[in-house]
């Protein structure tokens, strides 16, 4: 992607973000840049605890970053809370409301929109054979498996149509033949609407093969250590994983991440 | 086992406890001792059926009327104090310290404010129910999860919003556990508010008997305490059942 860099969708510049102060400060994350393209679809990987998620609330507009460092979106400056009700924010946890039907979770963002119920119930229903979820329409979360529940929190992050999402591990609970389904079908929902995505997981397979560039993040405190454009064709056959251009990338990727990955456990030891 | 035959076997069980009861009765008791025969509790109950339907008639009023005001004024102080938490610093401690002086202590008090009439049976029963319901109401609408709430507002839910659709649904399990309790402690109040001097209700009934001596009386009032209390509680809990069952899956 070579879009200028007032065509990005979001920026982040020199973005940090401190928690606790005297002996348990912990820096999670400190002075990351980050930019995604309109349409561009960003993945990001790095060691558990670098701070993915917390960049993720800072994005959605949850929580403040430290002062100092700079958002942009659309092109225009803005402080984290504006960001409220803009961005798509799938977090790690499918967080779904237990009272709540499996349709009507799906739901929630349009209703807080303000959107009639039976509408906003019209589309979801319409949704819920793609997702797998056919005929589970009526049953409570509890009533669900893992994979299932997070596939509900999928559709009720799509059905907050914004611009930006940000989609924190979201195949993270899926077994790998829904897994390669959901990530089909997320392709192809994202080249039909051209939504930008910036989305996080721990598999550098699914890294590479869905994105558009891979971000790799440092142990803590996170910082941006890599940042690899992928440049195989669109659409990708499921056997580009064995081609010698993912190959390349993946080798590159695998050595970052293991170098991080030792530093927090050598981090964990003392 | 179905229910049906859990069912079965428990109305048994009661049955051959009653049977147990009126056997024991007979063969040591007189109609005056300790215990009087389970037939001679229900012959007393036909026989005084009028005066004991306006003695439930009238302890239920009480009960239900102090228990609504102490539902609904317990889940406003609750509510309150969850959205202004400095609100809770000044006056929770209050309401703690007002719980701590027992209700019969002030009974009398009570009686000579609102006179002698139903007011003041509903005025005690209010006094015990709202505050385990304020106590509920708040612990349950500040243990909402923050990421819950989080999620919430990247929607951009409003305060409103996030009250109605998050705070609320969350906290009714523990507020309807309260209100668990609330029903029968304002039971016990009505009842205990009539003993400061009435002249109807199941109350004043169970002193009368006892200055009487009358047993069979007194039983026949105590199983209709009884009956009234867990009948309220069976409705309330029939409620939480159908209606509000996701506390374990919080
Ligand atoms: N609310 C908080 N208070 C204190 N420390 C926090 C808080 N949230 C996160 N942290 C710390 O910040 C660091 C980064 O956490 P974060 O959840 O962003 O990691 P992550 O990269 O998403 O990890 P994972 O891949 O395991 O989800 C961690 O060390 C964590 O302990
Ligand atoms: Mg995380």
């Amino acid at each position: 992607m070579t879009d200028p860099a007032s065509d990005a969708i979001i920026e982040l510049a020199g973005i940090s973000r401190t928690f606790g102060g005297g002996a348990g400060r912990v820096v999670a994350i400190d002075g990351v840049d980050l930019r995604v393209g309109r349409g561009e679809f960003v993945t990001l990987v790095g060691p558990s605890g670098c701070g993915k998620s917390t960049l993720f609330n800072i994005a959605a507009g949850l929580a403040d970053a430290d002062p100092g460092g700079e958002i942009r979106f659309g092109g225009q400056r803005h402080a984290g809370r504006d960001l409220l009700g803009r961005v798509s924010f799938m977090p790690q946890r499918d967080l779904l409301l237990p009272w709540r039907r499996v349709i009507d979770n799906a739901i929630l963002a349009l209703e807080v929109e303000g959107m009639r119920r039976a509408d906003a119930r019209a589309r979801a229903l319409a949704m819920m054979p793609e997702f797998g979820l056919a005929g589970f329409e009526r049953h409570y979360p509890h009533q669900l498996s893992g994979g299932m529940r997070q596939r509900v929190a999928l559709i009720r992050t799509f059905l907050f149509e914004r611009d930006l999402m940000l989609l924190d591990e979201p195949f993270g609970a899926l077994d790998a033949l829904t897994r390669t389904m959901m990530q089909r079908w997320l392709l192809d929902v994202w080249q039909r609407h051209r939504r930008s995505i910036l989305f996080i997981t721990h598999d550098v397979d699914e890294a590479i093969f869905l994105g558009d560039r891979v971000v790799v993040m440092t142990a803590r405190p996170g910082r941006i250590k890599l940042d690899v454009a992928v440049d195989l064709p669109r659409p990708r056959p499921a056997h580009v994983a064995t081609s010698a251009g993912f190959l390349r990338i993946k080798s590159a990727l695998l050595d970052a991440i293991e170098e991080e990955s030792m530093k927090s456990f050598t981090m964990a030891g003392h | 086992m179905t229910p049906g035959r859990i069912l079965a076997l428990q109305t048994a069980t009661i049955l051959a406890c009653l049977a147990l009861w009126e056997g024991a009765a007979r063969i040591w008791g007189g109609p005056y001792s300790v215990m009087p025969s389970v037939s001679a509790v229900l012959a007393d109950m036909v026989a005084n059926h009028a005066a004991l339907a306006r003695g439930i008639l009238r302890t239920l009023t009480e009960t239900v009327l102090g228990f609504a005001a102490g539902a609904a004024f317990g889940f406003l102080a609750g509510a309150a104090f969850a959205q202004f938490r400095l609100l809770e610093r000044l006056l929770l401690p209050l309401l703690v310290v007002s719980q701590t002086v027992p209700v019969i202590a002030f009974g009398a008090l009570v009686v000579i404010w609102f006179g002698n009439g139903i007011l003041s049976k509903v005025v005690i029963a209010f006094y015990l129910t709202f505050f385990p319901v304020t106590v509920n109401t708040l612990r349950g609408l500040m243990s909402v999860d923050p990421q819950r709430v989080d999620l919430m507002r990247s929607f951009g839910a409003s305060a409103w919003t996030l009250f109605w659709r998050l705070r609320l649904p969350f906290a009714l399990p523990a507020i309807m556990a309260s209100l668990l309790l609330g029903v029968s402690l304002s039971l016990v109040g009505a009842i205990v508010g009539e003993w400061f001097g009435d002249t109807v209700g199941l109350g004043i009934m169970l002193v009368q008997a006892m200055y009487a001596e009358n047993m069979p009386r007194l039983w026949s009032v105590v199983v209709a305490c009884g009956v009234l209390g867990a009948g309220l509680y069976g409705i309330l809990a029939a409620i939480e059942r159908r209606f509000v069952w996701w506390g374990r899956e919080l």
